[in-house]
């Protein structure tokens, strides 16, 4: 099983806060991932760190299939995520990741296929074909006959539901996901997550998940257990 | 039980913080801005109203020769352009003393002569043979009062005479000039008619005031949204936390008011403490004595005013909010626009065209007018918007197009309340600078005219040309008969002189035949187009500062807007950006839903004032002026770069809500 991106040593303070207090990860090709622990543990700063949105203030974010640059070696062929500028990093998010949020991603005037197609549109894909491509996502997600709406006339289970379309568009080598269900119900929740799972599993992308609910955590092959901006614990493989 | 709906808003208003702080400081201001402009243009009608009572003792009401106790005639001389208003009076023999007109504490005896202020400024700085020599008295003239006076900068006589001197007795009694020149028998001084000089000063004030009251209204509601957007976030919690609707409605009220009566009264202050800056404004006849305060009771009552339009506007936009908790400001539909806005556009403008190509319409119809065609616009604006937001759509091809096309259609009204303001001043802009509205002049430059209603034009013409000779005038004389209608004297008989040089020379001609016709003042060009003129430079400077006035408040609510947008969708913004999407798009998609409707509609109004100008023209058989169009496209053009200046303004805040932690309860 190989890595696809790995995080060494990562520290991030705010203030006195030790948001990040020394963290090891390492995310394989295809495998999902979901980081459990309570309320203000770092479970968001270590997502948004691993996905270029944050800058550590120590460590290494590492991802496969960059070249590197004048980027100090540890091998060729990876990437030093922590130390690109903003005009990269977006362009990586935006071309090599996926984001689902809690809610509230959508653009509510767009219908659900623009939204989707929005990412695809972003990189030059032509608008048609753009649109062509996001339709797709539809029937796997159970969304379809629900293009046309706008997310303003969707349920929030299938808010999410296109939001994971739109997260996995552009084929993306990590999808990362913070609270995926947090504002739905449970059983809502339920069917949301083992979609995303399996979905983004057929994809080929690996999935970070950011959760604090347990039976969430379960659908994942591996459970990264955070305390204090610490890893407390990992749980063990379940993949075959 | 006691309502908890006044503590709370307090806690919620004292906890927002420095941000809340903020962005009450900029709905108060821009509340401050509203009510400053409308007071500013209240007091411009109101104080145009006082100073126009206060020029009707020149005109008073006539009455029977039985109860006449003195004659007084109106005369109109110019200097350099300028009217001078000579009122003659003298005290009838025999009759009880009449009282003495205002501004004199006593009735003028004959021979004494009394001046304005400006005008005695100007007699001493003009030779006399310019100015001086046109009345009686050479020396030790009396003073008029403010009592007398329109504005400081009016230029006044008043002679005393006896009753029997030809002056008054050959003076022209009420005509067809009679605003300018009269004679009648009066027992005082109380009069309706004031000055022609004055009267169209507050009917153009009106006129100002009716163009501006919506972009104000659109100024001080998109303060309201402001605030809104910012609590909307809080506002969502505490409807969580189990706040009824209607208690967050009542809430977000009685706060906004708040604001927007602070912001009201700081206006009220503003106006108050800038009174004396205002009163320095020339408008119309001049500047200003102490007419332009308002009174308690109308500055209350604007301040009262902006405070429930800041409210209104609030509670209307968080409607949204207050039905669904989780402070998404989501509508379920986009709010469609109907085909029937067309139709009654269509149906107002042929109603306001046909109406207004009869001619003659009074003041209040004008205005009715007006707003009927401001009302068209309002109504057809929002279905333009989404009409171009739909078309846009089908054919945008870049993302920021299509961001922009989506918005505009989802959204119609909103977007139409942002561009409205310059487009509607697009229209007056339109409308002010290709309109000479006005009576078109008589064309006579160099030209004196005398009266003959008494005595044969030859004989008079012989004593012009030695009156002229010794005031070393070079000028050639003619007589008119009553049958010539197209010339200066337009169908009375009289001399006309042709002066050959420049101003000077004609005030020295006008001076040295003041005498010839006693009772009727010699006249010029100015004289005869004097109407027309007052008319067209009183519509001018209106439409000026309804413009620059219009232009700013449109900005600065486009401002506020772009800004209460910016926090409205902080959010989807933030996660946006999160996933990649490069801030230059988002930024992009938001010039575009502005600058496409203000493109199209701002074009279109624009185009409908130049040919309500060109058609206003027509009727009064004008030239059109050309450099009107190029004034136009400057003024639009800067109103446009104002408004974009305004929208970059939000820039910064959408960089920095968009940097913020996406707030995800945890
Ligand atoms: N932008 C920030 N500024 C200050 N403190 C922050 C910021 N982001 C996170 N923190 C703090 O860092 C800690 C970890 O936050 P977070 O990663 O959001 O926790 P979790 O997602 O596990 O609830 C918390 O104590 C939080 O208050
Ligand atoms: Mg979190």
């Amino acid at each position: 099983m190989s890595t696809v991106l790995a995080g060494n040593g990562l520290i991030k303070k705010y203030g006195t806060t030790n948001a990040l207090a020394g963290v090891d990860v390492q995310v394989a090709e295809r495998e999902s991932l979901a980081i459990m622990g309570p309320s203000g543990s770092g479970k968001s700063t270590l997502l948004h760190t691993l996905a270029g949105i944050i800058r550590p203030d120590r460590g290494q974010v590492l991802l496969r299939g960059e070249r590197s640059e004048m980027e100090i070696p540890p091998a060729e062929g990876w990437g030093r995520v922590d130390h690109w500028g903003e005009n990269r990093l977006s362009a990586l998010r935006r071309k090599r990741f996926g984001f689902v949020f809690q809610f509230g991603q959508l653009l509510p005037e767009l219908p659900a296929e623009e939204n989707v197609a929005l990412p695809l549109m972003l990189e030059g894909v032509p608008r048609r074909q753009a649109v062509q491509r996001a339709r797709r996502w539809f029937a796997p997600l159970g969304l379809a006959g629900l293009e046309h709406r706008r997310p303003g006339q969707l349920s929030g289970g299938q808010a999410q539901r296109v939001a994971i379309a739109r997260a996995l568009a552009v084929e993306p080598d990590v999808v990362f996901a913070d609270e995926p269900t947090g504002a739905l119900d449970q059983s809502t929740g339920e069917e949301v997550i083992r979609l995303l799972t399996s979905v983004t599993r057929d994809q080929g992308a690996a999935l970070v998940m950011v959760t604090h609910d347990a039976e969430v955590a379960a659908h994942c092959d591996r459970v990264l257990q955070v305390r204090d901006g610490r890893v407390s614990g990992y749980s063990q493989y379940t993949v075959a | 039980m006691r309502s908890p709906v006044l503590p709370l808003t307090w806690h919620l208003t004292r906890s927002s913080g420095r941000r809340g702080l903020q962005s009450h400081l900029l709905s108060a201001a821009a509340a401050a801005a509203g009510a400053l402009i409308l007071l500013t243009l209240l007091s411009a009608h109101l104080g145009s109203g006082t100073r126009a009572d206060r020029t009707a003792w020149r005109t008073p009401d006539a009455v029977s020769a039985a109860q006449a106790t003195a004659i007084q005639t109106l005369g109109t001389t110019y200097v350099n352009h300028r009217p001078v208003t000579v009122v003659s009076l003298a005290q009838l023999p025999n009759r009880p003393d009449t009282p003495a007109p205002p501004g004199l504490d006593r009735f003028p005896a004959p021979g004494r002569t009394y001046l304005s202020p400006a005008l005695a400024n100007l007699m001493d700085r003009l030779p006399a043979g310019q100015l001086a020599n046109r009345f009686p008295a050479k020396t030790d003239y009396g003073t008029l009062g403010e009592a007398g006076l329109g504005a400081p900068e009016e230029l006044v006589a008043v002679v005393g005479r006896t009753p029997d001197d030809p002056a008054i007795t050959r003076a022209p009694e009420g005509d067809a000039l009679n605003t300018l020149a009269a004679r009648a028998r009066v027992s005082g001084f109380t009069g309706t008619k004031p000055s022609m000089f004055t009267s169209f000063d507050q009917q153009a004030a009106v006129l100002g005031g009716a163009l501006l009251v919506v972009p104000v209204i659109v100024l001080a509601s998109a303060a309201g949204r402001l605030g809104v957007a910012r609590r909307e976030q809080r506002l969502a919690a505490l409807r969580l936390a189990g706040a009824t609707p209607r208690q967050i409605l009542a809430m977000t009220g009685v706060e906004s008011a708040a604001v927007g009566l602070a912001g009201g009264l700081l206006g009220a202050v503003a106006y108050t403490l800038l009174l004396p800056v205002l009163t320095w404004v020339p408008y119309g006849i001049g500047t200003w004595y102490g007419e332009l305060w308002v009174g308690l009771p109308w500055l209350l009552a604007v301040v009262a005013a902006v405070a429930v339009l800041t409210s209104v506007s609030a509670v209307s936009t968080l409607r949204g909010v207050a039905r669904s908790p989780l402070g998404v400001a989501q509508q379920a539909d986009p709010r469609r626009t109907r085909l029937i806005r067309l139709v009654l556009f269509v149906a107002i403008g042929l109603y306001v065209t046909v109406t207004a190509h009869g001619g003659g319409l009074s003041t209040g119809q004008s205005l009715a007018l007006i707003v009927l065609v401001y009302g068209a616009f309002w109504m057809l604006g929002p279905w333009v918007v989404d009409m171009l937001g739909r078309l846009l759509s089908r054919f945008a091809r870049r993302p920021a197009t299509l961001l922009a096309a989506r918005r505009l259609s989802d959204d119609p009204r909103g977007a139409w309340r942002t561009v409205s303001g310059l487009v509607l001043a697009g229209l007056v802009a339109g409308f002010f600078t290709v309109g000479q509205v006005g009576i078109g002049g008589y064309d006579c430059p160099g030209q004196v005219a005398v009266r003959a209603d008494h005595g044969k034009p030859r004989e008079l013409a012989v004593q012009a040309r030695e009156l002229l000779a010794k005031a070393r005038v070079k000028a050639s004389v003619e007589t008119a008969s009553a049958d010539v209608w197209d010339g200066i004297l337009s169908g009375s008989k009289g001399v006309v002189v042709h002066v050959r040089g420049g101003q000077e020379q004609i005030d020295t001609a006008t001076t040295a035949l003041s005498s010839l016709s006693p009772g009727n003042l010699p006249f010029t060009e100015d004289y005869v187009n004097a109407e027309g003129d007052i008319t067209t430079r009183v519509i001018g400077e209106m439409g000026l500062a309804v413009l620059a006035l219009g232009f700013l408040v449109a900005a600065a609510s486009a401002g506020l807007t772009a800004a209460a947008t910016v926090l409205d969708r902080r959010r989807v913004y933030g996660l946006l950006r999160l996933a990649g999407t490069p801030l230059k798009v988002l930024d992009r998609a938001r010039m575009r839903e502005t600058a496409l409707p203000l493109v199209v509609l701002a074009g279109g109004t624009t185009a409908t004032g130049i040919y309500a100008g060109m058609k206003v023209n027509e009727m009064f058989h004008m030239e059109t002026d050309s450099s009107g169009a190029v004034r136009l496209a400057l003024c639009v053009a800067l109103g446009a770069a104002t408004m974009f200046a305004a929208l970059a303004g939000s820039r910064p805040l959408l960089r920095k809500v968009t940097a913020e932690r996406a707030q995800d309860p945890d």
